[in-house]
């Protein structure tokens, strides 16, 4: 899977930009603050259709334009396809792929797919636990992109029962206790699924955190994960009935899929609380390394890789053993130092003010 | 902001501005659009609008819209009473008339179970359908409603609110639609053969 080219129009800090990339490795090179990470984010919001870095559709627009347009052409195995998107910061956001309308978004999902690694992947293991359970369902996506699907449902039933226990002030009068029950069957029968999927995800991740690990880290270190859903034992059919008294007075869904965790440990020591900041960071890459290897084993094609302002991370030689162990596939590459020693790019874009010139 | 359109445009755009799926922006592409029109074409659309609300309502029985007490398709002796079609809209309604698949009558619920629009059982014609269970010659239900979640968990409510009627059969129009579509959008033959498919669900009570 190949980004051929890029056109981006009022996007953050650029009016305008065309380019052409090569396959291989592609380093962006500039200071800090210059719009290096805006290149990348651009580039993954072909694939997300939102910012890894979570920024709203406002941020992304420059500032000054009503809307912004970022647009790509993607290969894979022969086949073109042109994504564009236009953002618009107060209206619905359009995207097209191959000059068609989608009706939904998630009929373009798996048309271009990216694995990101950040500086911020170290909240991976030091946020909550949401970060964690947004790592897994793109895991989900890009392994079999109509599983998005399954997420969605399950999203809008929980925010339809979230409503109903609020509406119902802590009262529960027998209408409103037998459209509770509805909405209870219509989670449970999303929950299950998505928590499958998840899992699922997690039992093909495990056999390959540990290599990544050591890829990355230099070390021969056990990394454990294990998905944690408290309600599993009793199912959540039974363990939304114990929370009942707690959600009405609290007008929200206490347990689910939505509150899972993913535990991870090292050498069988919680990672969150007992690994140290550089064995973190080794984790964090390691499971998007993971990821990616798995999402290229299971589809037949690496996703796209961008690599923002990793290198600064990491000491040289770690950089290095880190490149060297990617499977073969595009990457961006994103750094203010330059590329460690010994690592050739096959194209270099330097970023500037504003615009983006090949050198 | 102060008012940069005169009272009359600037309510015109207002009107327009809170019909369902149109922006701000629209608004006032429309409202352009009638200042430029000639006199006869934008009173032809303000006297179909008093029209419409002068002589067209909601039928009486069940909720589709009607000219008169009764829509046309309960004023329809032939059609059987034994049998009732719920859906959520009157635009339902036309897109299984346009399958001649049904020979029963309707129930419009006027909308889905939607809890984040605010809408309850209670702000729909359930407590209707249920009085016109009991008291017709109703022996069965078609459960139509769209095949999305609000649809379906709709669905699932009123199978369970009419699992307990002595004698009625409640069914689901079967699967195969597109998930996550609109009745009005699939086409004649695909609503037809769901209707025809249409599974019982009364036993949902009973694993409960
Ligand atoms: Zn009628």
């Amino acid at each position: 899977m190949q980004l051929r080219h890029l056109w981006l129009t009022d996007i953050r800090s650029y009016e305008f930009v065309d380019l052409e990339l090569t396959s291989g490795l592609c380093a962006v090179l500039g200071p800090n603050g210059v719009g290096k990470t805006n290149l990348l984010e651009a580039v993954a919001y072909l694939a997300l259709l939102e910012s890894f870095r979570g920024a709203p559709t406002d941020a992304l627009v420059r500032a000054g334009a009503d809307r912004g347009i970022v647009r790509g052409e993607v290969t894979e195995a022969g086949r073109e396809q042109l994504i564009e998107c236009e953002l618009r910061p107060n209206g619905r956001n359009r995207v097209l792929l191959n000059r068609q309308r989608l009706a939904r978004t998630s009929e373009l999902l798996g048309a271009l797919r990216v694995t990101i690694f950040s500086p911020d992947d170290l909240q991976l293991l030091k946020a909550g636990p949401s970060a964690r359970r947004s790592f897994l369902d793109r895991l989900v996506v890009s392994l079999d992109p109509r599983q998005d699907a399954v997420r969605a449902e399950y999203e809008r039933a929980l925010r339809q029962r979230n409503a109903l226990l609020k509406q119902t002030r802590g009262k529960l009068d027998d209408a409103a206790a037998m459209t509770l029950e509805v909405w209870d069957t219509k989670l449970v029968t999303a929950g299950e699924q998505l928590v499958a999927r998840r899992t699922e995800a997690v039992s093909q991740l495990l056999p390959l955190v540990s290599d990544a690990y050591r890829d990355v880290a230099g070390i021969e270190h056990h990394v454990h994960l294990e998905y944690q859903a408290p309600w599993r034992e009793d199912g959540l059919a039974a363990s939304l009935q114990r929370v009942r008294e707690d959600e009405l007075r609290r007008g929200v869904t206490l347990v689910g899929p939505h509150r899972d965790d993913l535990f991870v440990s090292l050498e069988g020591l919680p990672a969150r609380t007992h690994a140290s900041q550089g064995e973190q960071r080794c984790i964090a890459l390691g499971l998007r390394l993971a990821s990616h290897r798995l999402v290229d084993q299971t589809t037949g094609a690496p996703p796209v890789l961008l690599l923002d302002d990793v290198v600064s991370e990491l000491d040289p030689e770690r950089s290095a053993a880190l490149l060297a162990s990617l499977p073969p596939g595009q990457t961006l590459l994103s750094s203010a130092t330059g590329l460690p020693t010994g690592v050739e790019a096959d194209q270099i874009l330097e970023v500037r003010p504003g615009t983006i010139v090949e050198v | 902001m102060a008012t940069a359109y005169a009272a009359a445009v600037q309510e015109l755009i207002d009107c327009l501005g809170r019909l369902p799926g149109v922006g701000p922006k629209s608004a006032q592409r429309i409202a352009y659009h009638l200042l430029k029109v000639d006199a006869t074409e934008a009173n032809r659309l303000a006297r179909a609008i008093t029209e419409v609300k002068d002589k067209v309502g909601f039928c009486t029985a069940c909720f589709n819209i009607a000219e008169g007490e009764l829509c046309m398709v309960c004023a329809d002796t032939r059609r059987d009473a034994h049998v009732l079609c719920v859906v959520e809209e009157p635009r339902d309604v036309v897109a299984i008339e346009r399958t001649r698949e049904f020979k029963g009558r309707y129930h419009v619920l006027q909308g889905a179970i939607d809890h984040l629009q605010g809408v309850g059982p209670d702000q729909l014609r359930v407590r209707e359908l249920v009085r016109r269970v009991g008291t017709d010659e109703v022996t069965e239900v078609i459960l139509c409603t769209n095949p999305n979640l609000e649809g379906e968990a709709t669905a699932l409510y009123l199978s369970r609110l009419l699992g307990d009627v002595p004698g009625l059969t409640v069914s689901r129009i079967a699967s195969g639609l597109p998930v996550g579509g609109d009745l009005e959008y699939a086409d004649e033959l695909t609503l037809g053969r769901a209707l025809e498919g249409r599974r019982v669900v009364e036993s949902e009570n009973k694993e409960h």
